[in-house]
């Protein structure tokens, strides 16, 4: 197997007899970057270790205090798979993920993309500030507010019977369908700012020649924002979607323990509420581990799709 | 100038004048929607604690009290966990930008061999959770860092995903830079320093920004590997646990609170102390941000560079 | 800036290192490390009480408190059991570390020979806090309880646990009536609405509140027993009377429904609000603290905040009194277990803490100089010491009568004042003496401060003042039936459910999920979805029943030392 590949402006054939040749003359690259290969090999997978313990069995304090704890085989995981509520976890995960980029990456480009059309910079670096803000408040506030604003007696129930668009109050807190889109709606507002801080550096490697250029050609403004501002920053879009992509059965737990209540639960369990009521608060570690060692699986299976996907489709690639 | 261009330019200068209006009237609009929960939170922390326990404070203080900020200022502990806080926080982001832009660098060099191996085994460590134990007794009993300045550092010197951000700038810049580089016989290491680098401060500034919010909000390192080393907290921890001790102090039963209802002693209260914490925590970024900013409002003219 | 800075590090470490006076003490000086399960803020280095406690004892204290998740931190720290802390309370979880070896058991110690004084104070409840490990079979004990080993008769002036509450302007309102079953409660909640809609600047009461948030689900699924006549076994309702004090969850059987019936009736009535179901704690305290609530049923320590705020504010009528409601005999005759009479008892025996306070770790160097100096302070000097402070300063004796100042009342709950001049958390965590002081000059005061006559009724408002003598009673407590003895297994809450913790978190979340619906259920489909939730829950609560048995039965044994 052959790649073409660039180095010391020349076209060279590597070959896999090759292969050694080539990295000690790339030695000064492999200084680059080694150390922190060795650095993760051991901070990030030495400790992996830890999964023989999905296969064990920690159901019985007692006896684990007593280091007691025998291989089950895959007994935590048949435990894990037969809860109707685990895959409902599952479920509300991937939705709670889903709405979570889908909102908060549209978000996130379009202020960047308002904020890149604005002229004067102190108005562009106070939007920016201001908006931001909210990343730094911790989710109790948040939610607190977010109680408050959602209310049977809230403000948003106010405007909604005020206009007559309801005749009752909705309960927008007490009902599961609700649920995992004020959570979208709550993250959004907390996050919008921050998230505009990583397209608004891709945008700063835009040549504003291009701009010139478009201007010349008669190129209107949302002509430019199609042809140079969003083109700009696809490479940092597609390598974060591919990486959030990645993580879409992570969708937290702080916001969803929060917001949640009883009336909501079956709707705002996620993966990391479970293993936490299942796992940690009754310290069992197999059933723990082996819903972090699922978690992870899927999290590569989607991660290595969605990077096969984008390179099919020709876009850059996250490995 | 036929009468259709004509037309399309006039719709342009109309949008022209349309568009920025439109843009700011959003754009005010979400600055409101986002500054009210921060002013909401200055004004219970500067209102009486228990009086605040009602609720319905808006955007300004119901009744005015300092004692949130005194009851947390005025304890010694506060400055020893901010000096901690501090410095781990300026250690930690020198060190991973120096780390991590190196390595996005190697791994943007698409010609170098270790590149997807490299790639692959960094990006995984973002999915892979081998678990809070086995993590625990690797710092604590393998490593011996606990009680130890240096668990603040060691494991936090490098993230992979500032490393992408980084490498994916950096594969965007032109390759003619690097290629002139090699041509004036210059080797990688001094390619980047000195060529690369440099042209990186938009992203520098936002990965900075990314690892010094990280290292100073974190209070978790503290909790489980310094919480009885006094001289040793972090600010986040101490505050922490001043919220929790407020809220604890809250449940305890007590049967003549008659007293101190006479006294009028000023209570502090869970709900103002959270935001007087989130105040305080929150200053010190709001600080370094603009110097921050400065990097990636402004964009680089990478076109003169080029030519 | 940096200046500064470095003046403030420097300011910092001369207070951390520099070691206090240094002890006169034959003893040599030890530092000991301790850890508390709970959140907790250092002492000064200046600390009184610590200071004498040094020159004594020649101890120094190392405190870690507790910021994250209790579970969490304990299961890493008893990864390595050869590097604890010395004093070790694990908070609610302390099973855990009992469970994992971590403890050592203080009978080596604690006997009556070595150590009469503890051995006084734990021998009248020794056959609850003395048990038989189940693989060896000998005696243990890992933890002296911290609470609830009073001398004397027990001290009950009101009701600090669970409760039906109600507003005292209610009461007042409706010319001081006694309220003793749900009916008369809700009939007299309802008429007061009637007549008051909102309070004085407009704001519409709310009837009763459900406070359903976490773990503080007991105010939502803990009534039916109280309203059975029993206190407080959390979840189940055990049969005293009977031979082999049948235990049974409660909330899935027939004797239940009336309750969940009367809510889902005053829901319609609007008495209940559907947000009460999805509000937090916060926002609790926050319609409590502002006096819209009418009732509720809590425990008492559970919204001490909003009380407090209540009098700040001046508003004492808003204050809530506890209540005692039983079912009315004759409507749930047939509803009964076999033999079952109704009498009401919110108020219980004293119950000793069992296994929460500070127990030795296996790897503590010196356990029998932390027996020695508990063993020493249980005596009178340093229990007034530790629970009263210093003689002048802090506290006066007039006529034989311990007495505080408001003032001096008020610096024992300031927070920062007790970093000077209280050994809070050593103290809370230690065994300690409480009730009525037995012997001596002082004999007929209470060790505690807030159980002193002088401080209970010297600095009570005079609108509780009058509001009592218009009942004709003498102390909140007043309201309710006196306590009744503490039944031989104690409080049933107290049993670790940790074998069946799976099963037993099924049994919860089915209640939070289902509960708020069946209250807010239509009037038609209330039979139905109440039949349903019986269904969802019996499995689990099949479980949960057998396993409290066996454990009361276990209990029982032990203590009629079987």
């Amino acid at each position: 197997m052959t790649e073409t590949i660039r180095s010391n402006g020349s076209a060279l054939r590597r070959t896999k007899h090759g292969f050694f040749r080539t990295l000690i003359r790339q030695w000064q690259l492999a200084a680059m970057s080694v150390p922190m290969l060795l650095y993760v090999l051991l901070f990030n997978y030495a400790p992996m270790w830890g999964w023989v313990n999905a296969f064990r069995d920690y159901g019985n304090r007692k006896l684990v205090a007593k280091g007691v704890t025998p291989y089950n085989g895959i007994a935590n995981f048949r435990w894990l798979f037969g809860r109707e509520d685990f895959y409902e976890s599952i479920r509300n995960t991937l939705a709670m993920s889903v709405i979570n980029l889908v909102f908060g990456t549209v978000s996130a480009i379009l202020l960047a993309v308002l904020l890149n059309e604005v002229r004067r910079k102190g108005f562009k670096r106070t939007v920016q500030t201001v908006t931001y803000l909210p990343h730094f408040l911790s989710m109790v506030i948040v939610v607190a507010m977010a109680q408050n604003i959602f209310a049977s007696n809230g403000p948003i129930n106010a405007l909604l019977t005020g206009v007559g668009l309801t005749q009752t109050p909705v309960f927008w807190l007490g009902e599961g369908e609700y649920f995992w889109w004020l959570v979208g709606v709550i993250n959004v507002w907390k996050e919008v700012g921050w998230g505009t801080i990583i397209y608004i550096s891709a945008m700063t490697s835009i040549d504003p020649a291009l701009y010139e250029a478009a201007s010349i050609d008669g190129a209107g403004r949302f002509q430019r924002i199609i042809h140079i501002t969003l083109p700009g920053i696809k490479s940092t879009f597609v390598i974060l979607l591919i990486m959030n992509i990645g993580h879409l059965m992570e969708a937290g737990f702080e916001i969803q323990y929060l917001l949640g209540n009883g009336l909501t639960a079956n709707f705002s369990r996620t993966i990391d509420i479970f293993v936490l009521e299942y796992g940690i608060q009754q310290a069992d570690m197999g059933v723990a581990t082996a819903a972090g060692m699922f978690k992870s699986v899927v999290a590569i299976i989607l991660l290595v799709g969605a990077n096969f996907i984008a390179k099919r489709l020709g876009e850059d690639t996250l490995l | 100038m036929t009468n259709a261009a004509y037309r399309d330019r006039k719709f342009h200068r109309r949008h022209d004048v349309v568009f920025p209006i439109v843009n700011t009237i959003i754009l005010v609009l979400l600055m409101f929607a986002t500054l009210y929960p921060v002013v909401n939170t200055i004004a219970y922390s500067f209102n009486d604690g228990t009086d605040a326990l009602k609720g319905g404070i808006s955007l300004w203080p119901r009744v005015w009290s300092l004692k949130s900020y005194t009851s947390i200022l005025q304890d010694p502990a506060v400055y020893q966990a901010a000096w901690i806080s501090a410095s781990k926080t300026v250690i930690i982001t020198v060190l991973n930008l120096f780390w991590t832009s190196m390595l996005a660098y190697a791994l943007a060099r698409r010609e170098y061999v270790l590149r997807t191996f490299i790639t692959t085994v960094m990006v995984l460590t973002m999915y892979i959770n081998a678990g809070l134990i086995p993590n625990y007794l690797l710092i604590s009993k393998t490593l011996n860092l606990k009680n130890s300045y240096w668990v603040y550092i060691i494991p936090t010197m490098f993230s992979c995903f500032n490393m992408i951000v980084l490498r994916t700038y950096i594969a965007g810049l032109p390759e003619a830079l690097v290629e002139s580089a090699r041509i004036d016989g210059a080797g990688d290491i001094r390619t980047f320093w000195q060529i690369i680098f440099p042209l990186c401060k938009p992203v520098l500034a936002t990965v900075a920004l990314f690892v010094a919010v990280g290292s100073w909000n974190s209070w978790f390192d503290t909790h489980l590997y310094c919480g009885s080393k006094q001289n040793l907290i972090s600010l986040q921890y101490l505050l922490k646990m001043k919220l929790a001790t407020t809220q604890a102090s809250a449940n305890a039963a007590n049967a003549s609170v008659d007293a101190l209802a006479n006294q009028s002693v000023a209570k502090t209260t869970p709900v103002t102390i959270r935001c007087a914490i989130t105040v305080i925590s929150t200053v010190p970024i709001l600080v370094v941000y603009p110097f921050l900013q400065r990097y990636f409002v402004t964009g680089m003219v990478l076109g003169s560079v080029k030519g | 800036m940096k200046k500064l800075l470095s003046l403030l590090l420097m300011l910092a470490m001369v207070i951390t290192i520099v070691p206090a006076v240094v002890a006169e003490t034959d003893l040599e000086p030890i530092t000991l490390t301790a850890f508390v399960g709970g959140p907790g803020t250092q002492a000064y280095a200046d600390n009184k009480i610590y200071k004498k406690i040094e020159e004594e004892f020649g101890v120094t204290f190392e405190f870690e408190f507790l910021a994250g998740d209790l579970d969490e931190k304990l299961q890493l720290m008893t990864q390595d059991l050869t590097d604890l802390p010395d004093l070790f309370d694990g908070g609610n979880s302390a099973e855990k570390l009992i469970d994992a070896g971590a403890l050592i058991n203080l009978l080596d110690y604690v006997n009556p020979d070595d150590t009469p004084n503890l051995w006084a104070h734990i021998e009248p409840q020794k056959n609850r806090i003395i048990t038989k490990d189940e693989d060896t079979g000998e005696d243990v004990m890992y933890i002296i309880p911290n609470y609830g080993l009073p001398d004397g008769p027990q001290i009950a002036l009101s009701v600090g646990g669970p409760a039906f509450f109600i507003q005292k302007q209610v009461l007042a309102w409706d010319n001081y009536p006694q309220i003793h079953t749900l009916d008369e409660y809700f009939d007299l909640i309802e008429r007061f609405l009637e007549a008051n809609p909102t309070n004085a600047d407009g704001t519409p009461y709310i009837g009763f509140d459900i406070l359903c948030e976490d773990w503080r689900r007991f105010c939502m699924i803990n009534p039916v027993q109280h309203l059975m006549g029993r206190p407080n076994d959390g979840e189940v309702l055990i049969d005293i009377n009977s031979e082999d004090y049948a235990t049974e969850t409660f909330i899935n059987r027939v004797y239940a429904k009336p309750y969940y019936q009367k809510l889902n009736e005053e829901f319609h009535k609007g008495i209940i609000s559907p947000d009460t179901f999805v509000m937090t704690y916060d926002q609790y305290i926050a319609q409590l603290s502002t006096g819209i609530v009418l009732g509720m049923f809590d425990q008492a320590w559970d919204f001490g905040d909003a009380t407090n705020a209540l009098k700040v504010d001046g508003k004492d009528e808003n204050t809530y009194v506890a209540l005692g409601l039983i079912y009315d005999e004759d409507d749930v005759a047939d509803l009964l277990p076999e033999g079952w009479t109704i009498e009401e008892h919110y108020l219980n025996g004293s119950l000793p803490n069992l296994d929460r306070g500070f127990g030795i770790s296996v790897s503590c160097k010196c356990p029998e100089r932390i027996i020695a100096m508990w063993e020493r302070m249980m005596d009178a000097d340093w229990q007034l010491l530790l629970n009263w402070g210093v003689e002048g300063e802090d506290y006066s004796i007039v006529d034989g009568r311990l007495t505080m100042t408001a003032e001096q009342y008020a610096n024992t709950q300031d927070v920062e004042w007790q970093r000077h001049n209280k050994a809070r958390y050593f103290f809370e965590s230690s065994p300690k003496r409480q009730g009525w002081i037995l012997d001596g000059d002082l004999a007929g005061n209470c060790w505690e401060i807030g159980n002193q006559d002088e401080i209970v009724f010297g600095l009570m408002n005079d609108y509780d003042k009058q509001f009592l003598a218009a009942y004709g009673y003498s102390k909140f407590a007043d309201f309710v039936n006196p306590p009744i003895d503490l039944a031989p297994y104690g409080e049933a809450w107290q049993i670790d459910k940790a074998p069946i913790e799976k099963d037993y978190n099924d049994f919860l979340k089915i209640q939070d999920t289902e509960l708020p619906q069946v209250i807010m259920a239509s009037t038609e489909e209330f039979d139905a979805k109440w039949d349903a939730f019986v269904e969802h829950i019996n499995p689990s609560c099949e479980v949960y029943s057998n396993f409290m048995h066996e454990e009361v039965l276990k209990l029982v044994a032990a203590y009629f030392g079987d």
